[in-house]
Formats: C-alpha cells, sequence, structure tokens
C-alpha cells in the first residue's frame, strides 16, 4: 500500500501555492492584464491551418496562433493595420507588389521569421491550397526576396493591387517554412497543432472537450498579450452557449453562438453585453438563388415579381429581429469602398407582383396557382430555414405555390450546386470585402459544376462577364470601383439572384472582457489586446 | 352488452373520448381554419390568452398556433393510421404466409423479419427517409418498415395453431387453393390478436412521426406537432409555449390512443370469455 508521506518540503511548496493563489488576483487588478478568458466554440474544425482553410470556424482559433501580412482595421490606411508586414505598396504596372516585413519577429519555437516564409506561403500554401487564394493569387509567379524583410510578389498577368490589399488578412497567413518544407503540406502535423507567430500558442486540444492556448512571452507586440490563457470550450449546442454565460462559466460567445430570440433576455443579464459590432468584415448576405433553366425564371418579369413579394422589412424584422439590414445589391451596404445605392429596387408590393406576373403570361388558374416551384433554404443557419418558410408564404401570396425540400448540408450542396435540382434555393454568401473574392462568382458563367457558392443557376449575360472581367484587369482603384457599381447595377437590374438582407453575427461577452470589438474581423483577429478583468 | 362493459372502464371511455376530440379537431381544421396553416397571419410570437384573434399566440414567423395544431392533429392522426394500418397489413399478410406455408418459406420470411427487428427501427426510419428524401407518403413507409415484424410474430404464431384446426383441414379435403384457405379461412381467424397491437402501433407512429420532423425529416410543406416542437426549441427560453403546446396535443394522442385501444382489447377478451 502506497504510503503519503508528507515531507516539510512539500507542505512548504503547497503553502506557498496556496499563498500565490490569493496573492495573484490583486495582482492581476492592478494591470488590468492577464488572466484567462474562456469562450465558446461551437465546432472543431478539422484542419487548424488558416494558409490552407481560409474559414471563419478556423480562424476563431488559429489566427490568435497563425497571422496575416495585414489585420483589417477601422482607422488606418486603406482599412488595414500592420501585422507581419509593415507596409506594402503595388507597381503601377499591376506586375508586383512589395511587402516591407516587421523585425525581430520570432516563431513560437524560437526560429526567427523571414521573407522566405512569406515566399513559402504565398508559392507553395496559398496559391496552390488555400480555397480563397487559389482565384486572388491565381496569376502569382514568382516571390523575390532581396533581403530577409523584403517580399516582392511577382504576377504573371497585371493583378489590381486593390484586390491583394483587400484580400490581406484573410488570405496571408503566414506558416513557417522550416515546419513545412519536409514532407507533404496537406498532411504536416502542424495543421493540426499550428506554429506560427501570433500572440499565442498553440498548447493542446482535446476533442469533444476544449482547445488551449497560451501566452507567447516573445510576442513582438509590446507589453502584448495581455491575457496569459484562451480557452476555447467545446459546446456544439446553441442554447447551451447562452446558459454557460449566465452560469459565469465562459466569458464570451462570438459568432452569434446564443440565438437571435434569447438576446433581448439576455442582454438584461446584469454582468453581460451584446455586442453587434467586430463583424464588419464578414458580411453574410441573404441570397434568393435562382435556376434560370427553368422557363418562367428566366423570364426578367417574373423575377421582378418575386423580388416585389418580398418584405425585407419583414424579414430583418422577424426573422433577423432586427439584428441585419434589408439589401439593395449584391454589394452590402457596411461595405467602405464598393457599395451604391444607386441600383434598381424592388418595394414590397404584392399587386404590383402579381400584375407582373399576369404580363409575363402566367395567369392564376382555377386554385389561384399560376406554376409550382421547389424552394430548398440551406440549412446552415436557422435563419436561412426561416426565410424559406417565409419566401413560401410571399410566393403563395402572388399565386406561385412554393414547395420546400429540406436538406442536410451535404445534400443541399449536391442538389443545388452540383445537381441543379432546384428552381429557388436560399444561400447564405458571404462579402470578403472585395466583390473579386466571393461575389462576383456568385452571376459569373462558366463555372464548372460542383463549385459551391457559385453560379450555378445557369445564368448567362455577356455583358456583366465583360465587367467582371475587365475588373479583374483594372488596376486603378477608383477605375475598379467605378466597375464594380457598374456591377451591382447590372445585377440589380437583371437580378441573376435576388439579394434580401445582411447580417453578421453578434457577440455576447461578459462586462469583464476588455478591448472587444476593435477591429471589424475582431473575433478571427489575434486578440492580443484582449484583456479580462479580475 | 359489450358496450355496458366498455363504459364500466373509465380509463376506456377518457381514451374514446380524447380520440373524439382529436378526430374531431382533425376533420374541423379545414373548416374553422381554411387556407394554410402555415401562413403569416398577424404579429410574430404574440403570447397566448393575450389576442383572442389568435388563442394560442403565434409562432416566429407570426403563424396561427390554434390553426398549426388543428392542422398538425391531421397529419399526426393521418401518418399514425396509415402507418399502423400498413405495418398491420405487411405483418399479417408475410406471418400468415409464414406460418401456414411452414418450412422453406417460413424459414426465409421469418429471418428477414428477425434482420428487420435487428435495426433499432427508428434507426431505420431515419436512414430511409434520409436517402428516400422527407414528403408525407415516404414517412408513412419508414414508419411502416420499421414496425411490421411486430404483427407479422404475432400473426404467425396464431396461424401455427389455428392451420391444425379440423376447418383447414376440411378445406384442405374439400380442395381448395392453399393460399384461398391462408387468406380465406385462416387470416381472418388469426386477426383478434393482431388487432390488438394497432394502438400501441398507432400510438408507436405517432411518436415516429413527431420524432422524423423533430429532427428536420418531417414533409416541410404541412404542420406537424413535432416540426413545430422543434421550431420552438429555438425560442424555449423566451416563448416556451411554442414546444409546449404541441407537446401537450402529442402527450394526450398517445395516451388517447392507448387507452382506447386497451378498453377494446380488454372487452374483446372478456367477450371471448379469457378474461
Amino acid at each position: 500500500m502506497p504510503q503519503f508521506i508528507l515531507s516539510r518540503r512539500t507542505l512548504m511548496t503547497a503553502s506557498a501555492a496556496l499563498l500565490a493563489s490569493t496573492a495573484l488576483p490583486s495582482i492581476a487588478r492592478a494591470q488590468a492584464s492577464g488572466g484567462r478568458l474562456v469562450v465558446a466554440a461551437d465546432s472543431e474544425p478539422p484542419n487548424l491551418n488558416p494558409a490552407i482553410v481560409a474559414s471563419n470556424g478556423v480562424f476563431f482559433v488559429a489566427s490568435k496562433v497563425v497571422e496575416p501580412l495585414a489585420e483589417a482595421a477601422y482607422d488606418g490606411k486603406d482599412g488595414l493595420a500592420p501585422r507581419l508586414a509593415v507596409s506594402w505598396e503595388g507597381a503601377a504596372d499591376g506586375l508586383s507588389a512589395t511587402f516591407k516585413l516587421r523585425e525581430g519577429v520570432k516563431w513560437h519555437d524560437g526560429k526567427p521569421f523571414t521573407s522566405a516564409d512569406v515566399a513559402f506561403s504565398a508559392l507553395q500554401v496559398w496559391k496552390p491550397l488555400q480555397n480563397l487564394g487559389r482565384t486572388i493569387f491565381k496569376d502569382l509567379v514568382a516571390v523575390d526576396t532581396p533581403d530577409e524583410l523584403t517580399a516582392v510578389f511577382k504576377f504573371g498577368k497585371p493583378t489590381p493591387f486593390q484586390l491583394i490589399r483587400n484580400a490581406l488578412p484573410v488570405v496571408t497567413s503566414v506558416v513557417p517554412k522550416h515546419i513545412y518544407e519536409t514532407g507533404k503540406i496537406e498532411d504536416n502535423p502542424a495543421n493540426i497543432a499550428p506554429i506560427g507567430t501570433g500572440p499565442f500558442k498553440f498548447a493542446e486540444h482535446k476533442a469533444g472537450q476544449y482547445y488551449r492556448l497560451t501566452k507567447n512571452e516573445d510576442y513582438w507586440g509590446e507589453n502584448q498579450p495581455l491575457l496569459d490563457e484562451i480557452i476555447y470550450q467545446v459546446l456544439p449546442d446553441r442554447a447551451a452557449a447562452a446558459s454557460a454565460l449566465e452560469a459565469e462559466e465562459i466569458h464570451l460567445a462570438a459568432f452569434s453562438a446564443v440565438p437571435l430570440a434569447d438576446l433581448d433576455r439576455i442582454s438584461k443579464v446584469p454582468g453581460l453585453q451584446v455586442v453587434t459590432k467586430g463583424y464588419e468584415g464578414l458580411t453574410y448576405q441573404l441570397v434568393v438563388e435562382i435556376n434560370h433553366r427553368r422557363k418562367e425564371l428566366a423570364d426578367l418579369k417574373v423575377r421582378q415579381a418575386i423580388a416585389h413579394a418580398i418584405d425585407k422589412d419583414f424579414v430583418v424584422k422577424t426573422v433577423f429581429l432586427g439584428y441585419a439590414a434589408a439589401a439593395t445589391g449584391p454589394v452590402p451596404k457596411n461595405d467602405p469602398q464598393f457599395y451604391t445605392p444607386d441600383v434598381e429596387t424592388y418595394p414590397f408590393d404584392v399587386a404590383k407582383a402579381n400584375a407582373l406576373l399576369d404580363e409575363a403570361g402566367y395567369a392564376k388558374g382555377a386554385d389561384g396557382k399560376r406554376f409550382t416551384l421547389k424552394l430548398l433554404p440551406a440549412p446552415y443557419f436557422n435563419e436561412t430555414k426561416q426565410f424559406g418558410d417565409y419566401l413560401r408564404q410571399a410566393l403563395a401570396a402572388i399565386g406561385i405555390d412554393a414547395q420546400l425540400v429540406n436538406n442536410d448540408s451535404a445534400a443541399h450542396q449536391k442538389a443545388v450546386y452540383t445537381e441543379h435540382a432546384f428552381d429557388l434555393a436560399v444561400g447564405p454568401p458571404v462579402f470578403r470585402g472585395d466583390p473579386a473574392i466571393s461575389t462576383t462568382i456568385l452571376v459569373q458563367s462558366g463555372i464548372p459544376d460542383g463549385v459551391p457558392f457559385s453560379n450555378q443557376g445557369g445564368y448567362k449575360n455577356e455583358e456583366l462577364d465583360a465587367i467582371i472581367e475587365k475588373a479583374s484587369e483594372t488596376l486603378d482603384a477608383s477605375a475598379r470601383t467605378e466597375l464594380y457599381k457598374e456591377f451591382q447595377k447590372k445585377v440589380a437590374a437583371d437580378l441573376p439572384l435576388i439579394n434580401v438582407a445582411e447580417w453578421s453575427f453578434i457577440s455576447v461577452a461578459r462586462d469583464s472582457v476588455k478591448n472587444i470589438a476593435n477591429n471589424p474581423r475582431w473575433a478571427v483577429s489575434n486578440w492580443a489586446d484582449t484583456a479580462v478583468e479580475v | 352488452m359489450s358496450l355496458r362493459r366498455f363504459t364500466r372502464t373509465p380509463e376506456a371511455v377518457a381514451g374514446v373520448v380524447v380520440l373524439a376530440l382529436l378526430a374531431i379537431m382533425a376533420l374541423a381544421a379545414p373548416f374553422l381554419f381554411p387556407g394554410d396553416p402555415q401562413s403569416i397571419a398577424g404579429p410574430a410570437l404574440v403570447r397566448p390568452f393575450q389576442d383572442w384573434a389568435f388563442p394560442l399566440g403565434t409562432d416566429r414567423l407570426g403563424r396561427d398556433v390554434l390553426a398549426e395544431l388543428f392542422h398538425g392533429a391531421r397529419t399526426s392522426l393521418a401518418v399514425g393510421l396509415a402507418a399502423a394500418a400498413a405495418s398491420l397489413a405487411i405483418g399479417t399478410i408475410v406471418g400468415t404466409l409464414a406460418g401456414f406455408a411452414g418450412g422453406i418459406v417460413d424459414e426465409i420470411l421469418m429471418r428477414i423479419t428477425d434482420a428487420f427487428q435487428t435495426v433499432p427501427g427508428f434507426l431505420l426510419a431515419l436512414a430511409f427517409v434520409s436517402v428516400v428524401g422527407p414528403s408525407l407518403g415516404v414517412v408513412v413507409i419508414a414508419i411502416a418498415l420499421s414496425a411490421w415484424t411486430g404483427p407479422a410474430r404475432v400473426a404467425r404464431a396464431e396461424v401455427l395453431s389455428i392451420r391444425e384446426r379440423d376447418y383447414v383441414a376440411s378445406a384442405r379435403v374439400a380442395g381448395m387453393h392453399p393460399l384461398a384457405i391462408a387468406f380465406r379461412e385462416v387470416m381472418p381467424n388469426a386477426l383478434p390478436p393482431v388487432l390488438a397491437l394497432s394502438s400501441v402501433m398507432v400510438a408507436g407512429a405517432i411518436l415516429t412521426e413527431a420524432a422524423l420532423s423533430f429532427l428536420g425529416l418531417g414533409d416541410p410543406n404541412r404542420v406537424t406537432w413535432g416540426g413545430m416542437i422543434a421550431e420552438g426549441r429555438a425560442v424555449l427560453r423566451t416563448a416556451p409555449f411554442l414546444s409546449i403546446a404541441p407537446g401537450v396535443m402529442l402527450v394526450f394522442t398517445v395516451l388517447g390512443v392507448y387507452l382506447a385501444g386497451e378498453g377494446i382489447v380488454e372487452n374483446s377478451a372478456v367477450k371471448r370469455g379469457l378474461a
């Protein structure tokens, strides 16, 4: 039987630890720093490498570990704040872009960060492997490294620097060359336990339980990070996040982990705050996707009628409980560079919608129905499903009988984007700060079958294709912006799809969490200045 | 005489009353609430007993909860009865064939029954609906697929004893076709114990339908109680009545079906002098 020996030494260490634990909070209070932040995570991405998978689910955890060249900012030149790059400049001919890198940055394993890492990430990871980088860096041919702190991107075709700049926060997570250069990049263990330059080091992941990140003592930011530790508590059930916040088990639930319907109640709970800022760079769009192969829907009048039949204010107020804005076109209103309100609008008008359908030659039958459509609401969000229910009713009011078809995520993607087995679909595409990143693809023709969140409705408009093509080669930022304004007008006039609303996420945080929502991609930024008051 | 005996068992009477009310609800739904029950009738999330235009309030999109409950009764009862009838029919036919034919036919049919019984019924229904795609007919078939094995076993056991009776032997001697003997002479007499299962089967089918709808595998173009509960779940903390109302309906329906069924079984058992 093992004996429990209480030596004088263990007693002393134990009492010292006890003393320290009582002393710690007061130190923390004095500095308004330190401490552990516990946040809710609703998913556990299998690959945590943001250089390969540039998605919000990955960034939420990995952006604290692996940093991009620049991060989005509310103020600052071009709406950016420097991270691993301190300055950036595009050449006038659009064939190169020069990045000056930050001095004295170290990887978490102690090796220095240099331009070779940037060159490696760009050519070996972003361009060939990354979901978004494949499009944005498609013409990248080389990255010159004249010295350790300069990286010059060379393009085979003129590439608008405005696009590269707008994409910097999302597509330029830099990974260490010395870790990734041996073996297959996709199978590298650092994809599961990332190594970066960020303010936090990846400590561990217990599947189904939590991720733990710890402070990077050698971080380049002065006196940063403020937190000692971040814990991502895995709470897949949405109702659980609200209760966990109320029970003070977690400090923060980002990405609308608390359902919209609970926000009103939870905003009244003392000690909790509902924050709608900090997601401006991640705007979701509620879109009715249209299959133009269907002869009724190929008729512009029918599409206009559907647009007039949708009460956008009702959708914003009832489906989104006010946490959204009515959309006018394919670029969201909160975009500072490209948005134009000067487009065709379709006010809610059932009589006009009915008149348009009569004009188009689809008279109401004896049962009050004109024709039947198959409607597939995307299952990703509660709101897209609810909007599907609403749209069915809105269409019934103008004599269109919409039959709902519910699918799980995989079946929905297959039905809409591969098999085109839909007439109308409800989708939530994301606007990522530049229409060329993930917006023009929604209406452009010639996209192969099976590409998710792209034009799979068989829509083809040569004029629109020409504008998209021209904008992709236009180097002058203001001329390019004008082209995208033209693009918005054309889309709103011809309705290849119908933009209904745009929304973003909501955070709920305890009052003790400081410096939250201080940039437009806050939830997926590095949290170096976030603190928890004890 | 038997009716008097029936009315003397209070739980059976309660069951029948509940069932009658439900049937009235289901039949009256299109007259009391004409039009699409899923249409948006008023402001969203009106609480119950506040606005008498919507006695039970409205859901997140402003649909009338009472209208949805009435129309949901139609779906639940229709699916429950259809699925139970289908599984009883399949089960009885399979059981009669197996029991009457015996030998290799019996062996094959009963092993198939075993195979179906080893897969949890709900899982089977779930898989079937998610592969074929949710619609009312598919849901009925899915439930029948998972529930026909019980009646099949009971029918077979009963047929095994009946086929040795004298009148079956005399039918054979008279030169009746074996299938005619099986389905004209034997099956009708094997039915009572199988029908005794019906109340449990209807109740089970209603619950399975609700569970499928709750998981989003019901017919999305119809109101179902399970679907209502699932939709109410998102606002459980702020508007619990949206889940409670259809939940209570489900409880009453299943209870009613079960009590009424038990009453009938007991009654017929007494009549046959077994109790």
